[in-house]
This record gives structure tokens, sequence and C-alpha cells, in this order.
């Protein structure tokens, strides 16, 4: 009976890879075909990369890339905005419990800062929630990440120099940063690796409310797989608030075929509209009984 | 054969994320999604193509002849364009009948499902779109 379940389940989850990755195949190589002008100004996330375009490029993710919000059909991550998180110290824990993620008290009852102020997500969040385009491109001592949403974009130093080490400390300290201080370096010719600290406390490390320190050291793994797949890794390593090293989060990345995106950012007059026409008026107590006015 | 496993994986995540009925933006917990409310014959008021969410208000007469204000939110202005919508889509005075799945606190404000327009065409919200609350944007495989 036990072997029979078992094989029911493994053929049920071989149907799922199966549909799922013809699905995602199937997406990928027949974009769907518009006979309509083309503006060269315009991003259009019906129109995909084929395939997987052949071998990365050694030592190259310059370009304009498509992320899994990005409406293009990039698979999902995994773990992104809602991590397994090992256990937090106490100060985590205390940290934690002060947040109330959108994704449990909705709109009204939340208190990020982002979703009520269009604060900054700050880094990490950034490379996980709302993750749609993303150009990287270089300098001879820096890379550059560029991000769609909020407009935004990510300075990395590829000089060799060290992270910084008095991120507030002391009067002279340097001042923490909604993106920190990040180097980089190639792994290997197709991994370049990003390490960042000093990173601004007041932001939250996911959407679902995981704090971080001024001290959190995040390593950022970028992955070219092929021509047109890029896949990142993020781990997290905080132990003021977590007893051990975590991953935030593993996020697949399409090549844009005209390379442009969109606009789409938060902008505070229409979110306080947002809320005061819509959020807050919808409440958020989730086990509220009807109460008609 | 490790890229092709991590596609593998990266679409087995994809299919799952594609299947959840959660929202993009946050949950549906505020709203009762039994049933949506049927706003006939509802006179547009404004549309706005709005950040985070797009927000259909409309004025409904109930049976009593008393006017209802309401106001609705739908999938994020990108989401949305995957299906159809533009923010010309809707326009102050049209006549429409609007399906809406109602805010818990009883006022009229609420999720948007679908609306029906006077020549019978029918457009949908993307996450909860469907008749019976599910996702309407799954085939432009977002």
């Amino acid at each position: 009976m036990r072997n029979r379940f078992t094989g029911a389940a493994v053929g049920l989850a071989a149907v799922l890879v199966f549909s799922s990755f013809a699905a995602a195949q199937t997406a990928q190589s027949q974009p769907k075909q518009v006979n309509e002008a083309r503006s060269p100004w315009k991003y259009y996330p019906m129109d995909r990369a084929v395939g997987d375009g052949g071998p990365a490029p050694k030592r190259d993710l310059t370009g304009t890339w498509a992320g899994p919000g990005s409406g293009a059909a990039v698979p999902r991550g995994t773990n992104a905005q809602a991590p397994t998180a090992p256990p937090l110290t106490p100060l985590g824990k205390q940290l934690y419990d002060q947040n109330k993620p959108i994704g449990k008290y909705s709109p009204a009852g939340t208190n990020d800062p982002h979703t009520r102020y269009c604060d900054p997500f700050g880094f990490p969040q950034n490379m996980t929630n709302e993750i749609r385009g993303m150009t990287i491109t270089t300098l001879p001592n820096r890379t550059f990440i560029l991000i769609q949403y909020m407009d935004l974009w990510r300075e990395i130093w590829t000089d060799g120099r060290a992270l910084p080490t008095d991120v507030a400390s002391g009067k002279d300290g340097l001042d923490p940063r909604y993106n920190g201080y990040s180097v980089g370096h190639w792994e290997d010719d197709y991994t370049f690796a990003v390490d960042t600290t000093g990173l601004d406390d007041s932001t939250w490390t996911t959407k679902n409310g995981y704090p971080h320190s001024i001290d959190a050291h995040v390593q950022e793994r970028y992955h070219r797989d092929a021509k047109n797949d890029l896949t990142l890794t993020i781990t997290m390593d905080d132990p003021k608030l977590y007893t051990k090293p975590f991953v935030l989060g593993e996020e697949h990345f399409r090549w844009i075929p005209n390379q442009q995106v969109d606009d789409f950012t938060c902008i505070p007059s229409q979110v306080q509209e947002y809320l005061k026409e819509m959020g807050d008026p919808a409440g958020f107590d989730p086990n509220a009984p009807p109460q008609r006015r | 054969m490790k890229t092709k496993v991590r596609m593998l994986v990266t679409s087995i995540a994809g299919l799952l994320a594609i299947c959840s009925p959660m929202f993009a933006h946050h949950g549906a917990a505020a709203y009762d999604m039994s049933k949506p409310v049927v706003l006939k014959d509802a006179v547009v008021t404004q549309f706005a193509w709005i950040n985070p969410h797009p927000l259909i208000k409309a004025d409904y007469k109930d049976e009593k002849g008393n006017v209802q204000h309401w106001t609705m939110e739908m999938g994020s202005t990108p989401a949305s364009q995957l299906i159809g919508w533009t923010r010309a889509t809707l326009k102050p005075g049209d006549v429409v009948t609007l399906y809406v799945w109602q805010a818990k606190t009883g006022l009229t404000v609420g999720r948007f499902n679908k609306v029906v327009f006077a020549d019978g065409k029918v457009m949908r919200d993307t996450q909860t779109g469907t008749d019976n609350g599910g996702r309407a944007d799954t085939d432009v495989g977002r």
C-alpha cells in the first residue's frame, strides 16, 4: 500500500514536473506573435527569449533581464519572499515580532514602511520583492545593478577593496545605507559573487517581515546558466539576529529580447489615495465578522 | 545537465506559484470570497490607473433607489495589461455590471471580480477574476 502511494505520489510529481517544464518551455520558445508595429521604446512581456540562446558568455552579465514579476513567464524562485529562517536570537525575535507583514495584516493593518509610505525596501529585499526588470552594467572598477521597481541602482566595487568594518561604529564610522556597501568578484567564468554589509536596519529583509542588523553579511551569487538564463542565489549571515546563516532565496531571470523595461514604481501620493479609498476601509482582521455600517 | 536540473526545479516552483491563490501584493483575508456582490447597471465615476492597484469607482442604485458609492481594487497595472486592460478600458459615465468581492467590514469597498459591458463583453481581474475567485491570467503565463 505504502509503495503504491509512493508510486502515485512520484507519478503525480512527474506529471507536474513534465507539464510545468513543458509549459515553461512552450512559453519561452513560442512567443506570442502579434502582427502590430513594434516600438523600440516599449516593453512587450509576451515577446520572450527563445530557448537558452546558446552557451553563456564568459564573465559577462551585461544586459537587461526579466525577473519573476516581469509578466514574461519567468519561473518563480524559491523562498524569496518568505524564506525558511533558522531560529532567531532573542533580539531577532523581539524585532521580528514587531513587524506586521502585509500578507497577514493586509494593507490596512501592516506596518510595512514600504506598503504604507513607499519607503525603500533596502537591500536585500529589493532583490526579492517586486523583482521585475533588472539591468546589469559594468565599469572597469564597478558593476551596477539597475532595478526597475523604484528606479534604483546598486553599486558593487570590483577593484579588490575589502568590505568596510566601521559602519555605524563611533563618530567617524560610515553611515549605514539602504543598499549597504558591496564588493564583487568572479568565482569562475560564469559565477559573479557579491558581498554586502552596512545595511540600514530600519528596512526589512523580506516581505514577510524578517529583520536584519547593520552588520548582516549578505552574499549573492549570479550564475550565468546560458545566454538567456541567469540565476541569483542569496544567503544571509546575521549572527546578532539569527542562530545560523540561511538562504533567502533563488531567483531566475530571462533575457529580454528588445532590452526594454516599463516604468513601475511606488508613488507616495497614489499609495495614500489607495489606502484612503480602498486599503484602509477594507480592514485587516481576517477573523472579523461582517459589520455593515 | 546542471542547468537543466536547475530549470526543472525553478519550473516546479513556477507552477506552484501560478497555482497559488495568493495575491501578488497582499492577501485576500479582508474580503468575503464566498459570493460576489453584483452591481447591475452601475455607473462608473472614476477609473484610477494607479499603483499599487488600479481603482474602479462606481455608483450603484439599490432596489430602494439609494445610491451606493463603491470602490474596488484590481490587479496591478502591469499584470492587468497582460490580459488586455488599459487605462482607457473604463471611463466615467460607462454603465456596466460589476461583480465585486466585498470587504468583510461591510463597507462598499472590495476586490474587483469582473465587469460585464453593455454589449455583453466581459473583462476580469487578474487574480480573482474567475467565477469562483481564482486567477484569470494563467493563460498568459505571467
